[in-house]
This record gives structure tokens, sequence and C-alpha cells, in this order.
């Protein structure tokens, strides 16, 4: 660097990176996920992604053994071989508390995918965002396994399928998914009990907060929200209909705010979340 | 020359690693570090503003090819932030241990801000004004708080890559 200790050319430098950072800025702006900079965004993700994978394998001891999972050939296969490992496993590290509720979500995983449509696909949390601004976590598997933007993501137990969120980036074998809590994030949502239909959106860190609902509604506080199917000019949302986002914290009357609207408390805890399934064929939950 | 780009990026990378890792787990009150601030401040102070910018440029770069929003702005920030900081150490004379600390502290508070009002004004931020504050108060303690640990290890990290020393293997 031939500007080194010269002030004069130091101010230069800057002036240069600050337009280069502008320019960066208005290229990416106009043209959102379809330029060039989205594909350098991408690489670097896939660049990434191997790399996040082993960090979270070193910090969670139990996180390479699942990421074989998806390989096998069959749902009963998986559940055999899986039963076998834990209980392997469980030998080697006798009765560690922390290990076994990582199986006893494992099991529950494997359990909720087969009674969801065959189509989902197991994936391992390698990552979480990197900002403060935004809630994303990164998956191990990509556009490789079948996983494409807007694929809705699942975790819980059988029968009992809680949204996570959904696809927004994929690289050939890891994937973006932004969590519901995401302040860009909205899902259609129902209240149990009250058949009322809202929009929820993202809170960050703070509870969910769902809008639009019919003003007269009796919410008691407690109700399971719920995914809300619909249907517009034929096309059919995202989500499948009866996933369950979280529970009735608070109901925050007109009388303070323009709009009344419900807080609701996330059912998934997204801090500890390890697993989750990407579901690729649209189902009844 | 190569040594220090190629030691650059390892420390870039590695921070963008364990940022999106490891410290998921260890926020500070909900918020985590923005380590890109702190390596951009630290070789600042070691190197000058022009290595302050140059490296502010590419760490923050490198975030925002990772992050949704558009791409750019910490870049942005990260260039001015690496030569403020330059600048500033400059026309320090303390020889105080906690002078990197407080830098440190300063110039996280001040980028982070920084951000949040450009993405602001590209209609990205929708945060709360309080979460803002927040988040701008935590990173910047977090960062302080990093600091002596950071600070140590990076500084032998890029003494032993100046391209005037001699280094033999």
């Amino acid at each position: 660097m031939v500007t080194r200790q010269r002030p004069r050319s130091t101010r230069l430098l800057v002036v240069a990176l600050v337009s280069i950072s502008l320019a960066v800025i208005t290229l990416d702006y106009r043209q959102g996920a379809s330029g060039p900079l989205a594909g350098v965004g991408n690489a670097a993700k896939a660049f990434m992604a191997p790399m996040q994978k082993v960090v979270t394998s070193v910090t969670d001891p139990v996180g390479d053994f699942f990421s074989g999972l998806a390989n096998l050939p069959s749902l009963a296969d998986e559940n055999q071989r899986l039963t076998e490992e834990i209980n392997a496993l469980r030998s080697q590290i006798r009765s560690d508390g922390y290990e076994q509720e990582q199986y006893q979500g494992l099991l529950d995983l494997m359990e909720l995918r087969g009674s969801l449509d065959p189509t989902s696909v197991p994936a391992l949390v390698i990552a979480n965002g990197i900002s403060n601004f935004e809630y994303t976590i990164t998956i191990d598997k990509g556009s490789s396994h079948g996983i494409e933007v807007d694929q809705p993501v699942a975790t819980g137990f059988a029968g009992s399928p809680m949204l996570v969120g959904r696809v927004v980036a994929v690289t050939p074998a890891s994937a973006e998914v932004r969590l519901i809590i995401d302040r860009d994030y909205a899902v259609a949502a129902t209240i149990e009990g009250t058949r009322e239909a809202g929009l929820l959106t993202g809170q960050g860190d703070q509870d969910l907060r769902m809008s639009f609902v019919e003003p007269g509604t009796v919410i008691e506080g407690d109700e399971s929200v719920f995914t809300q199917g619909y249907e517009v000019n034929g096309e059919e949302g995202l989500y499948p209909p009866g996933m369950l986002i979280g529970q009735v914290a608070r109901f925050v009357p007109a009388e303070n705010v323009t709009q009344e609207y419900v807080e609701v408390r996330p059912a998934v805890d997204f801090e500890t979340l390890q697993f989750v399934l990407v579901l690729q064929a649209r189902t009844e939950a | 020359m190569t040594r220090r780009v190629l030691v650059t990026i390892v420390v870039i990378v590695t921070a963008l690693l364990l940022q999106s890792t490891l410290f998921w787990q260890l926020k500070l009150l909900g918020v985590r570090p923005e380590l890109m601030y702190l390596v951009t401040i630290v070789i600042a102070i070691l190197e000058g503003p022009n290595e302050g910018a140059v490296t502010g440029f590419v760490a923050g770069l490198a975030q925002d090819f990772l992050l949704n929003q558009p791409k750019g702005i910490t870049a942005l920030t990260l260039t001015l932030v690496g030569y403020a900081a330059g600048l500033a150490r400059q026309y320090i004379v303390s020889p105080s241990p906690l002078m990197p600390t407080i830098l440190v502290g300063v110039g996280t508070a001040a980028g982070i801000a920084f951000y949040q009002v450009v993405a602001f004004l590209l209609g990205q931020l929708q945060e709360t004004f309080t979460f803002a504050v927040r988040v701008t108060l935590l990173t910047a303690l977090y960062g302080a708080i990093l600091t002596p640990i950071v600070y140590p290890l990076l500084r032998r990290v890029i003494e032993g890559s100046r391209p005037t020393r001699v280094v033999r293997f």
C-alpha cells in the first residue's frame, strides 16, 4: 500500500472506500435478491457454512450425528438407527441430563416427521444470524437437498408442529431461515377457540404482535395461536394451517394505542433450537 | 504484505464465525457483541487510520454479505469508524492501558448508532427507539468488556505480521 503515512492520501482512500460503500448500497438496494451482489452474498454464506458447522459441532457435542440422519433410506430405518445410537451413546455418557434432553428432542422430531408429509427434510442448526438486527438461523441443508426459498420450517413433536420460520436464502449445502420473531416477518394466524384471524408480526426479542384482530373479540389469555391457511387468487399461503405459533400473553386494548393488538409468546425456544424440519410439501398438519 | 492481508482475513473470518455461532449463547442482556467493530477499532489503534479504514471496509463488507439487509451499510460505517479510531489514536498521548477499552466502547457506540441511522433512512430498520438505544449501549459495553482479552491477542498477531519486521521460520 503506497498511501501509508500520508494524511492526504489517507483521506483520499477513505473517500474512495466510502464511495464504494455507497455504490454497493445503491446497487444492492435497486437490484434486491436477484442482482450480482446477492450472488456474492450467497457465495459468502456457502463459504462460511462448513466452518460454522464445525464450530457448532465443537460447541455442541451431539451436532454431528444428526446430520447423517437425512441420508437414511426410510423412516423406519431412521428411527431404528436413532434408537440404537441413543442407546449406545446413553451408555457412553451415562445419565447426563442434557444429552438425554437432546435425544428426546431428536426422537420427538422424528416422530413429528413421520406424522407430517414424508417430504420434509430434517436439518441441524449450524449458526445463528450475525447481527443484532436480524433474527435468522443457518441450517446444514441446502438446494442440493431440495430446499427452496419460502419453504416453511418447523420443529416440535408428533402431531404438534411448531412454526420456526421460513427459508429466505439457499446455497448448495446450507440455507438461511428467517425466524418468526424477526421484525420483517409476518404470518397469518388464528386464535384457538375464537376462530379470529389476524396478522402476526415479529418484534425481535419481545413477544410477537398480532394485529387486525376483529374488534370485540373475547380473549382470555393463554389461548394457543396457530397458522391460518388462506388462498388468494388460487395461490395458497406459504404455511400449512394448524401449526402452533405460540400462546396469547396479553391483550392490549385500543385505549392507549391507535389499534388494539394481542401479544403472543412464541412456542419455540429459539435460544436452544438445534434441530428443525423443512417442509417441502404443503400438508394438513 | 501478503502475510498481513492473510492475517487480517483470518482474523475477520474467525470473528464472523464466533459471532454467528458461539456468541449467540453468550449474549449480554439479550445483545450479542459486534466483533467486526471491535476488530476494526483495535487494528486502527495498532496501525493507524489508513489500515483502520481498509480493515473496516473489508470487515464491514464481509459482514454485509452474510446479512439480508442492503449490503454496504456496515462497510460504510466501519470504514468511517476505522478511520476515526486510527485518527483519534494519533492525538491521544495517554499511556493508560484503559485507552483501547475506552476507544472500543466509544467507537462501537458511535458506529452502531450511525449504522442504525443509515438503515433507518433507507427504510430498513423497524426497531423501536428504546431497542436502538439499548443495542447501542450494550454492544459498546460488550465490546469494551472483550477488549482486554482481544487487544493483546490481536496485537501479537498483527505485530507478528508487520511487513517491516524480519520473520524467520
